[in-house]
């Protein structure tokens, strides 16, 4: 039984592409406002995980509800519920970042004068006010990736899905946009993938992974290493993902 | 309504902002009308050949430009599918209505802004080569270059939709070719008749050419005007039905 208090709620979620099944059988339950990382090599499912959840594909099987909204039944509600920041950076090339920001602030609903004061807010907030009037297509991949994440806030959503945000950005522009995130924890419920573990280790406050598209092991980085018996989440995440848990 | 109006200011702004679109849409069609009335002015008298004669010519070129907003729309939707924006898009409230009418809307408005560069081009060649044009009918043209533009701007976007950003202008090259040659905008079809007529007039693109020609010269006769008035009329209805359905399948086929 689905329970609507919980910010993510899947039963037996399955996603099959042909004969492969990229997600099996997937049992999650997220609190708000908790920060979740589901983490897996390539593959695994995380992906398609968030595109089940985003309601962006139908599930083979299972169901999924998002803040008591059903991801099938109820996708519209479900879409304004959620934000989404994709693996590759997807922005307007020829707009400016503003225009960006504006674009997806009014596609939530909000009139002009709201989008562009809420435009103006985000590039504040997330340290774009200095290229905020040049076109997207000029942006380094640190300030794409930090739009793409502004870009998912636009509407305000409750729960916020980062595709591996950090991906091929440098040291410097992870550690801001950690710090947006961790800034974000606690006030909306985030379900980040990644394959950085130090990563997962900072900012999360649960930890899930997946293998073959099930979830082997789910909890606190804390009952992670209770289980497995080892220190750090690399050494937990290794052993759980060579199947010797 | 209101978010396809978003997505259409979305695709306006890019469009605005593409150099390639005002060679394409803006400076090609100028070109070609300048080009072809000097052909047209070294072409003898005798030979009693009107079909680049300034009002004759605008009828084509506004055409012949129509087929290159087809090429543009179809660029332009290709590379939002590969960019992934149009996937993060997918993941908004909007529906499939919205992002059809975001990118038919301002493309249409497009073609008919190219009618009108067209038409005062044309209006200024008429006045340096010593014909009239009628005012009138020029403006009815552009009523009909907003219908044609329809029919275009969906092919354009059935294109962009179902092929990549690599075979989509392939394909509108071939099209452009095809098209143009079987639209008769480069020959007088309905002199030459037999089969290649038979041929022109199993497509639209004929009857696109036939209408401006006819609106330009204020010919409102059935067969010159209206007939190929409902022939547009009908392809862009259809082939807008089949960009909407080709869009919402592939909508679910590349979410999934």
């Amino acid at each position: 039984m689905l329970n609507e208090e919980y910010a993510v709620h899947c039963l037996g979620l399955t996603k099959k592409f042909g004969s492969k099944v990229a997600v099996d059988s997937l049992d999650l339950q997220i609190e708000p406002g908790t920060l979740f990382s589901l983490l897996g090599v390539n593959g695994a499912g995380k992906t398609t995980t968030i595109r089940m959840l985003s309601s962006l594909i139908l599930p083979s099987g299972g169901c999924a509800m998002i803040h008591g909204h059903d991801c099938v039944k109820e996708p519209d509600a479900v879409k304004r519920l959620v934000g989404v920041s994709p693996q590759t950076t997807a922005v307007s090339p020829r707009m400016t970042v503003f225009e960006n920001l504006v674009f997806m602030e009014e596609l939530y609903g909000a009139d002009k004068k709201t989008a562009q004061r809420n435009a103006n807010e985000a590039a504040e907030r997330y340290g774009m006010t200095e290229y905020l009037h040049s076109p997207s297509k000029i942006l380094s991949g640190g300030q794409s990736r930090m739009l793409s994440v502004a870009m998912a806030m636009a509407g305000g959503p409750k729960v916020l899905f980062l595709d591996e945000p950090t991906l091929g950005i440098d040291v410097i522009a992870r550690r801001r946009l950690w710090k947006v995130i961790n800034d974000l924890k606690g006030k909306i419920t985030i379900i980040l993938t990644t394959h950085y573990m130090e990563e997962a280790e900072e900012l999360s406050d649960r930890i899930g992974i997946m293998i073959d598209g099930r979830l082997r092991a789910c909890g606190t980085l804390a009952e992670l290493e209770t289980q497995t018996g080892l220190k750090g989440l690399e050494p937990v995440f290794i052993k759980i993902s060579e199947g010797s848990l | 309504m209101k978010r396809a109006l978003i997505f259409a200011k979305r695709n306006m702004t890019e469009l605005l902002r593409d150099p390639l679109s005002y060679i394409f849409c803006l400076g090609f069609p100028i070109v070609m009308l300048a080009v072809m009335t000097l052909v047209n002015e070294s072409i003898p008298a005798e030979s009693s050949m009107t079909l680049f004669r300034i009002d004759n010519l605008y009828g084509g070129i506004v055409i012949f430009g129509q087929f290159f907003i087809m090429l543009s729309v179809s660029l332009r939707v290709a590379s939002d599918r590969r960019s992934a924006f149009l996937i993060r898009l997918f993941a908004t409230p909007m529906k499939p209505f919205d992002f059809t009418a975001g990118y038919v809307l301002p493309m249409t408005l497009t073609c008919v802004m190219q009618t009108l560069v067209s038409f005062c081009a044309a209006y200024v060649i008429a006045a340096i080569t010593g014909y009239s044009l009628p005012v009138g009918g020029m403006l009815l043209s552009l009523a009909v270059s907003a219908l044609s533009g329809v029919f275009f701007v969906s092919l354009g976007f059935i294109a962009g939709t179902l092929l990549s950003d690599h075979a989509a202008p392939a394909f509108c090259s071939i099209l452009i070719s095809v098209g143009s040659f079987l639209g008769c905008i480069w020959f007088d079809g309905d002199s030459a008749g037999g089969v290649l007529l038979t041929l022109c007039r199993v497509l639209p693109f004929y009857y696109c050419t036939k209408a401006v020609r006819a609106a330009v010269a204020l010919d409102l006769t059935p067969s010159a005007f209206f007939v190929p008035l409902a022939v547009i009329a009908g392809s862009a209805a259809v082939t807008l039905a089949v960009a909407v359905a080709a869009f919402h399948a592939k909508m679910r086929s590349d979410s999934n």
